[in-house]
């Protein structure tokens, strides 16, 4: 599995599945930072998408509006989009705004590559 | 200032005609006319706006005793402008005379020489050795300038006497009235009122002149005062109370014999109008008449009207309306058919046909009603309903002598039996309005306040504090959480103020005009209609129904955008009834929950009991993700009033939201975000405000419920204020001028379940 930490977004690749790792305040900048990264990661023939939300710790109305942007364009590609390590305060949240009902929720990263169906032994380490 | 009550009772009566302690009422106008005199560093002039037969002689007369009894720098001069008949210049020479009289008996401190008849030049004689050169001086140019042609030169010089008083010997206080002076003629830049005023303003001396509302405001604009120099106090009619102490002081003066029955119907009949009531109690001496009962009471009162005081007092006015006896007659013919008629407003046009006036005869005649408020007029409208009610029976007499030719006897029997049968109502009507809630008071109160809903909803209420002792109520109350914003009410008036008549008293339907919400839009505008029904038991659906359709059908054809009816009835309204008001969106209450809510709204926020309030108050300049530290902040804050873990998050992200909203939409000229936290007890209070403009989505927003489904990208912006409405458990716009201030409540108990 390769990983990379860059000063932005940290994120790897599973087979055709990114991990993306949310940081601890989702607002405007860092919730369009994820975004550009989920971009990215589609157009370098990702299929899915697993956003990790183990380190954050507070979410904005802004940053849950750009997850639900990039939801958008995950379907419009074809890719399907899991949430994992989400705390209850903003599961509360997304809840609120009805963005579960357009996303699965998983325990954790592992959960959510088993629910994508594409653990591999491979992974592409990178670094945006 | 006026001493306590010794001084008054030992006050010396010198122009009073009543002494100072059975002057009743205006205790606070006299207090400021007597203080008015008090800064000669920066001496101002006061209007007295007055109501017609506010009376206005006898407070003026009063304030000159108390201060000619102080004997201090200030030397008071009081002079009344005769009615009509005197020429500027005989005025003007009237004027000189009074001043240098009062001027000259306050300086020999002898109230005397004020009554004694005496000229010019045997008032010089009297004139103390210091003051006698500058006195000389002022007799030698009035003579002079008697015998020129220019009047308006003499008129200047004489109104501007007191200016020529030695600082040294004295500062004059003039208290001029110029009621008189209204029924002239029209005001004009040359008129003896406009130089009075302009003479005034600028003497450099503190002066008071009192007049007609309608022509006072006038004059002061013909004679182009600026109105920085001058302070106004308005001269209403007495308050009832005042009134009746008023008629029993007058009529033990007058050796009137009368009761309390009587009394009270005299303050209603002529709605404690002191000027007619002392005509009254006058007539009534003079012709030895006892007042102890209603018959009595209009039998004079219908004599006076068909050639006493009365009737010279409105014919007077008719007279100087109308000098021509022809247009005087079709005048009365056109005030009593309008009076009785439905129609109550005609065009100017309309009047000038009827009357066959030039437009100029036509003005005077309008402009003399108008400025004793005998009629309303605009310019283009003019209304003839206006006028006390011993206005609208003089017309009624007139319309039948002069213009019906009725026999007069017939008029008089007509009048005294009309009269009788009409006091039982004028007392009843009084009653029921003593008795009713003051709705129209109670409603300007509205101001944008925060009070339980349950007070406006009768059948919650009645579950909740049915047979509960007052203090559980109000306790109740106070723990209540569900609250209601009330308008911020920026006009009221009862419903008749809108020229519809719905057979109830003014105090019984009140239409308030107000803006709920934060912001002066359309959105938020509101009129909240407010209806005393008249019931002996709780209300029930039908009757609920007529006044919901009567008012909605108001509401209607004055377009009035969102209405909130408040049905409120002495005992309640039935469950039927209830229900039908929670269908049709209206408030129903018992009068104890409008007394329970009037009693909220006297209360000052500061005088609820709060345990253990503290209060924090934080600026942050905008951006830089400092909403961060706004929700450290309160989550420390938090943590300390024992709120649970989750609570504090919810918190702490409403908190972000608000300050995001303030810092995306506000265009903020000083791009800070003010933040207060109050801690209470059971609650955090927090308050996010900001300058600047406010968010068009602001108002849609206001009451939505959070959109639970997916949005646009566009429709996604503007969650933020959703998001705080259901993190919080109140979320309020607090009403402010410029920017927003949107104030969070967390409960302890809630957030704690």
């Amino acid at each position: 599995m390769g990983e990379s930490t860059g000063s932005f977004v940290r994120s790897h690749c599973v087979g055709t599945t990114a991990v993306i790792y949310a940081s601890d305040y989702l607002n405007k900048l860092t919730g369009e930072r994820i975004e550009r990264e989920c971009r990215r990661q589609l157009d370098s023939g990702c299929r899915a998408l697993v956003i990790d939300f183990s380190d954050t710790e507070l979410v904005n109305s802004i940053g849950i509006s750009i997850l639900l942007g990039i939801i958008d364009i995950a379907e419009k590609s074809g890719a399907r989009v899991v949430f994992s390590d989400v705390n209850n305060q903003t599961i509360e949240l997304f809840n609120m705004l009805g963005l579960t009902r357009h996303v699965a929720l998983v325990r954790d990263e592992q959960e959510a590559l088993t629910t994508l169906g594409s653990i591999s032994s491979l992974s592409v380490p990178t670094t945006h | 200032m006026m001493n306590g009550s010794d001084t008054r009772d030992n006050q010396r009566r010198i122009l009073g005609r009543v002494t100072r302690h059975e002057f009743v009422g205006r205790s606070a106008e006299l207090e400021r006319i007597v203080s008015q005199a008090g800064g000669s560093a920066d001496p101002r002039g006061l209007l007295v706006l007055i109501a017609p037969a506010a009376g206005i002689s006898e407070l003026l007369r009063q304030a000159y005793d108390a201060l000619f009894e102080r004997r201090g720098e200030i030397v008071p001069i009081c002079f009344a402008i005769p009615r009509a008949d005197t020429t500027p210049v005989s005025t003007a020479i009237a004027f000189l005379n009074t001043f240098l009289a009062q001027y000259i008996a306050f300086r020999r401190d002898e109230p005397s020489l004020c009554h004694a008849s005496l000229m010019l030049r045997d008032l010089l004689k009297l004139a103390p050795p210091s003051d006698y050169d500058w006195i000389e001086e002022l007799i030698e140019g009035y003579e002079l300038g008697r015998f020129t042609n220019d009047d308006q030169a003499l008129v200047k010089f004489c109104l501007s006497a007191p200016q020529r008083v030695p600082r040294a010997n004295g500062l004059p206080y003039l208290l001029l009235d110029i009621v008189g002076l209204a029924d002239s003629s029209q005001t004009s830049k040359y008129s003896l009122d406009t130089q009075v005023m302009a003479t005034l303003e600028r003497s450099k001396q503190p002066f008071v002149i009192a007049g007609l509302r309608r022509h006072l405001l006038v004059a002061a604009h013909e004679a182009e005062c600026s109105f920085d120099s001058f302070d106004i106090i308005r001269l209403e009619r007495l308050a009832e109370e005042e009134a009746r102490q008023l008629v029993d002081l007058a009529a033990r003066r007058q050796l009137v014999e009368l009761n309390e029955q009587t009394r009270d119907l005299l303050v209603q009949q002529f709605d404690a109008g002191p000027l007619f009531l002392s005509m009254l109690l006058q007539a009534a001496r003079e012709k030895g008449i006892g007042l102890t009962n209603y018959l009595a009471c209009e039998q004079l009162y219908v004599d006076e009207l068909m050639g006493g005081h009365l009737y010279h007092h409105f014919t007077c006015l008719l007279d100087l309306a109308a000098p021509r006896p022809e247009t005087r007659r079709a005048l009365i013919r056109l005030l009593g058919e309008t009076t009785a008629s439905d129609q109550r407003k005609a065009s100017f046009e309309a009047w000038r046909k009827l009357l066959r006036l030039e437009a100029t005869e036509l003005e005077t005649l309008l402009a003399v009603l108008h400025v004793h408020e005998l009629i309303n007029w605009n310019g283009a409208l003019v209304e003839a309903s206006a006028g006390p009610s011993c206005w609208k029976d003089y017309l009624k007499i007139r319309f039948q002598l002069d213009v019906k030719n009725e026999p007069r006897a017939l008029v008089v029997a007509d009048m005294i039996a009309e009269a009788l049968k009409r006091a039982p109502h004028t007392m009843a009507t009084h009653y029921r309005r003593a008795a009713r809630l003051p709705l129209r008071s109670l409603l300007a109160e509205f101001n944008s306040q925060l009070v339980p809903r349950i007070l406006f909803h009768y059948d919650r209420f009645k579950e909740s504090y049915r047979g509960a002792s007052l203090e559980e109520t109000i306790a109740g109350l106070d723990a209540e959480t569900d609250l209601v914003r009330l308008p911020q009410a920026f006009h009221t008036a009862p419903y008749s103020a809108f020229g519809k008549q719905i057979n109830l008293e003014d105090e019984s339907c009140v239409v308030v005009h107000g803006f709920e919400g934060a912001t002066y839009s359309d959105a938020n505008q509101i009129v909240w209609i407010a209806v005393q029904v008249d019931a002996k038991l709780e209300v029930d659906r039908d009757l609920a129904e007529v006044w919901l359709d009567r008012i909605d059908g108001l509401a209607a054809e004055f377009g009035f955008p969102r209405v909130r009816i408040l049905l409120i009835s002495n005992e309640g309204f039935s469950e039927t009834a209830c229900a039908l008001l929670e269908q049709r969106g209206a408030y129903g209450a018992s009068r104890q929950q409008i007394e329970l809510l009037a009693a909220r709204l006297g209360e000052e926020p500061a005088d609820r009991p709060v345990a253990n309030e503290s209060e924090f108050v934080a600026i942050w300049p905008m951006g830089g993700d400092n909403e961060l530290l706004a929700a450290n902040l309160v989550e420390q804050i938090a943590r300390r009033s024992n709120f649970k873990p989750e609570a504090i998050n919810q918190i702490k992200t409403a908190i972000v939201e608000a300050c995001i909203n303030a810092a995306e939409h506000s265009l903020s000229p000083d791009r800070k975000i003010y933040q207060r936290f109050r801690v209470d007890s059971d609650r955090l209070v927090v308050t996010i405000s900001s300058r600047g403009v406010v968010p068009t989505r602001q108002s849609l927003d206001q009451g939505k419920k959070p959109e639970r489904d997916f949005a646009s990208s566009d429709e996604r912006r503007g969650w933020g204020l959703k998001l705080i409405r259901s993190l919080m458990d109140e979320v309020e716009f607090e009403q402010v001028d410029d920017g927003t201030s949107l104030r969070m409540t967390k409960y302890l108990l809630k957030s704690s379940d």
